[in-house]
């Protein structure tokens, strides 16, 4: 066939934007239940939930990117949620995408660590207890669609 | 936060090759489609060479799995491969649970890899009006094979079938007797049919395939072959793969590939088509328009509807 891609592309306007959020489990903990939970709060929300599952930090980085997400979820229950954060804020930086992308962490982080969270550029961050309302309105106020 | 899409600037590093560039332009093309012709005039110098695969099925048969399994045999032969995954948007909310991505994690990281999930946002047939668009996207960027992924189907979504040259379709095991294969639709769409999942069984279910497909008549020559797989163990993968060539090869050979391809753009053209006319209808038969017309019904019988119908269209000018 000689026709060009050119002759083929768009031109019909019935798509809506919507906000996309990439959730992800950094390292094994087993934990998903609170990671399906906010999924499907913000699915419900009328939200795209790309669910990542475990995913190593490149990996993360990688669909937040491919997918073209604006948000990207963190459920982390292993105690190790400083160090994750970090690596992924760190790749997202030397990517130079950091500013892309609100961060977003949820799971079994004492309040403590809160503070440390924010300071790395954590939009927010849901512990225990968190109701699943909070973070479909603190997205939605964030998220100019 | 707002994503800025400077089309221009995308479009210039996308023809670098970077990925970025190339989610983004999927983004422009899925969100704001008037913009499309903007995009695709800068693609002008190039062509379709891309090989395009459809995988469809039911929900839960395996169509990520099998199409991660697919990938990585392509990948080994240095194949560059573009991924577009299909899953459901909610009719209530608008939300969609893109969970197909999460069967690829292992081949995610590739680099001649790029996987997009979309929502199929209300549109029909097991796919998402951007399919195309974003397959187009795929051949520009110099994939040497798509891999389209619908929702998860039932017995009439098989939108897939203008859009891709060859289609597999996928079963498990416990599908049906042999009426069930009998139905039109979507087993009729198949040129691989494959029963997933075969560490649970499934011969009669490909036994009836088979039966199946030997009632029919195969005019471009092309006879379905059936076969089983276990996608998570790559079982049966070897030789999906090999009918996968050997259909890319029949195609080129009976010279059906450009039946295939003019059938890709007729779908796109109706599709336009289609939606100018329903966009000048609605200017035509507002809400207003629409209430007036209920009450008229109302007050002269269900009956009258069809007069009524016709005399709307009667009155319509289409020459604009």
């Amino acid at each position: 066939m000689g026709a060009s891609i050119s002759d083929l592309g768009g031109g019909i306007n019935m798509s809506e934007r919507k906000i996309r959020v990439l959730m992800s489990k950094p390292g094994i903990d087993g934990h998903w239940r609170g990671g399906i939970v906010v999924s499907r709060a913000l699915r419900d929300a009328g939200m795209e939930i790309i669910f990542g599952g475990f995913q190593n930090i490149a990996q993360i980085v990688e669909s937040a990117i491919h997918e073209d997400v604006d948000v990207i979820g963190l459920s982390i229950h292993s105690g190790a949620h400083l160090a994750y954060t970090k690596q992924v804020i760190d790749l997202l930086k030397e990517k130079g995408v950091f500013e892309d992308f609100l961060i977003l962490v949820g799971g079994v982080v004492p309040a403590q660590d809160f503070p440390a969270l924010k300071e790395m550029g954590v939009a927010n961050v849901y512990g225990p207890g968190s109701m699943t309302k909070d973070i479909v309105e603190f997205i939605q106020s964030k998220i100019e669609k | 936060m707002s994503k800025k899409y400077d089309i221009d600037n995308l479009v210039e590093r996308f023809n670098q090759g970077d990925k970025f560039a190339l989610a983004r332009l999927i983004s422009l093309v899925e969100n704001e489609p008037e913009k499309a012709p903007e995009v695709f005039k800068h693609f002008h110098n190039k062509h379709h060479n891309s090989y395009i695969i459809g995988l469809t099925g039911s929900p839960g048969v395996g169509k990520s799995t099998i199409t991660n399994a697919i990938t990585k045999r392509l990948l080994k032969e240095g194949k560059k491969v573009g991924i577009i995954s299909v899953d459901p948007s909610s009719p209530f909310s608008g939300g969609a649970f893109l969970g197909d991505r999460v069967r690829m994690t292992e081949i995610s990281l590739d680099p001649n890899v790029f996987i997009r999930s979309l929502g199929s946002r209300g549109y029909r047939g097991g796919l998402s009006r951007a399919v195309l668009d974003v397959s187009l996207l795929y051949e520009a960027y110099g994939m040497d094979v798509i891999i389209i992924e619908t929702v998860g189907v039932g017995q009439s979504e098989f939108e897939i079938y203008n859009l891709a040259y060859t289609i597999i379709v996928l079963m498990v095991p416990g599908y049906g007797d042999q009426i069930q294969m009998e139905k039109a639709g979507i087993l009729e769409i198949g040129d691989i049919y494959v029963v997933n999942k075969k560490d649970l069984g499934g011969d009669d279910v490909a036994a009836q395939v088979d039966l199946m497909l030997d009632d029919a008549c195969y005019e471009t020559g092309w006879r379905p072959p059936v076969l089983m797989t276990n996608a998570i163990t790559a079982e049966g993968i070897d030789e999906l793969i090999e009918y996968i060539n050997d259909h890319e090869e029949h195609l080129k050979l009976s010279e059906s590939i450009n039946e295939k391809k003019k059938e890709r753009f007729a779908y796109k053209l109706k599709e336009l088509i289609s939606f100018k006319i329903e966009t000048i209808l609605k200017t035509i038969i507002t809400e207003d328009e629409v209430e007036r017309i209920t009450k008229e019904i109302i007050a002269k019988g269900k009956f009258k509807i069809y007069d009524i119908v016709f005399n709307i269209f009667n009155e319509i000018n289409f020459n604009i």
